[in-house]
């Protein structure tokens, strides 16, 4: 399937071009603010959109540390103007420390989110979402799970427009993040527990586009205006069926650059303790506004 | 990995040429700025805009309406909207709120304030 859709997807694209028809809105955008897209943490958002690719190295929490690279797409599209469903996949490298190197492909992945609220008065966006992680579609070799895992979650963001002129330096604040819960299909494999874990993903951003736009246009150069500066922070806690209740993640201080039709972001990783790896990482995306870019086929809502 | 990297700058390349959401990069008065009263006002975006289909509104002090021309398009550029004020305007904090419509019928709206100073 995942092969399939990686070969068809420049056939699909193509076919879109030549297929263009009448257009509809789509990006999260809650009056005067647009959120962009955030790598770690999935924004509140319905929209037709393309993550491709997503590439990420890092140091693994085993002891010794492994070095891991993913390279990851996402594809999103929406069925309705509030309902969305999207189909990611990750391929793996692991170079152990002797040398010793594993790849293949992570278990498919896709997540049927609804927009449920979106305020623009108040800048405010909720979403709720279902997960899939399909267990079995991936490759042993990389560690890809043998269970399914459901995530319902609840995606958010809030922009900081409606504060008061004397704060009005902060408008261009804005917070997006999002809760789940995730439930594996088996609570054991292999005589190994599978723990029901609670995610969290929280981004904290400041919007240069918004501050020239909506707030005070202090001429920087146009660069500069389509910038916005984020950390983002993306935690699992395991809640129970398991004997560790640690919780791992990271810290992602970065840059997304927003153009007219797609978004470039960096973020360094930090792992905020041992078990959720070493040194510092780096993840990047290329990720583009599908609804700009083909505003009339495959950019427009299905229904 | 090579295949998704060749589609990645497909897209890019594609980007280029399709019309996208209106987004304000530019406005004259600037936003957020303090000057003279304005004879124009004039709103530069990152795309074309249909004239007929958007438009612009200017509220003063006490929510006034400020008296302003038809929305017209830039003779050379058709990302510029302008709009004349037909007198001059008070002292004051103005609203400006907008509404565009590109070809490709995306919609976006917009405000800021600029003010007049005495």
């Amino acid at each position: 399937m995942r092969r399939f859709l990686l070969l068809a997807s420049p056939a699909i694209l193509a076919l879109a071009v030549v297929l263009d028809g009448p257009a509809a809105d789509a990006h999260a955008l809650v009056g005067n603010r647009i959120f962009p897209a955030t790598i770690v943490t999935d924004d509140p958002g319905v929209a037709d959109e393309l993550a491709l690719p997503t590439i990420s190295s890092f140091k693994t929490g085993d002891d010794p540390a492994a070095r891991e690279l993913d390279v990851s797409g996402e594809y999103a599209k929406r069925l309705t103007d509030k309902l969305g469903v999207s189909f990611g996949e990750t391929w793996t490298r692991v170079k152990a420390p002797g040398g010793d190197k594993a790849q293949g492909f992570q278990n498919f992945d896709t997540t049927l989110k609804y927009q449920l609220i979106k305020d623009g008065d108040r800048e405010a966006i909720l979403a709720l979402g279902l997960s899939a992680e399909w267990g079995g579609s991936g490759e042993d070799q990389i560690g890809a799970e043998h269970h399914s895992t459901f995530t319902p979650t609840v995606f958010f963001g809030k922009g900081a427009g409606d504060l008061p002129d004397s704060l009005a330096w902060a408008r261009p604040f804005a917070v997006t993040g999002l809760v789940g819960y995730a439930i594996p299909s088996r609570a054991r494999d292999a005589g190994q527990r599978n723990a029901r874990v609670i995610g969290t993903g929280l981004a904290i951003e400041y919007s240069l586009p918004y501050l020239a736009a909506h707030v005070k246009d202090y001429g920087f150069s146009d660069f500069v205006n389509h910038l916005t500066p984020l950390v983002e922070a993306n935690f699992q806690t395991p809640v129970s069926n398991t004997e560790s209740r640690r919780t791992t993640g990271t810290i992602n201080p970065g840059l997304i650059w927003s153009g007219r039709r797609f978004q470039f972001a960096a973020e360094a990783t930090l792992p905020i303790n041992r078990e959720s790896g070493r040194g510092t990482g780096f993840v990047v995306q290329v990720h583009y506004y599908l609804d700009d870019l083909f505003p009339k086929s495959i950019g427009k809502p299905i229904w | 990995m090579r295949k998704s990297l060749i589609l990645a700058a497909a897209l890019t390349l594609l980007a280029g040429q399709a019309f996208a959401h209106a987004r304000l990069l530019t406005a004259a008065p600037k936003v957020g700025s303090t000057g003279p009263s304005p004879q124009t006002l004039v709103l530069h975006y990152s795309e074309t805009i249909v004239p007929g289909a958007s438009s612009v509104t200017v509220t003063g002090p006490g929510g006034a309406p400020a008296p302003i021309g038809p929305l017209a398009l830039g003779d050379k550029d058709k990302r510029e909207v302008t709009v004349a004020f037909s007198a001059p305007l008070r002292p004051g904090a103005y609203k400006v709120s907008w509404k565009m419509h590109t070809p490709d019928d995306h919609n976006t709206d917009g405000t800021f304030v600029f003010t007049v100073k005495k």
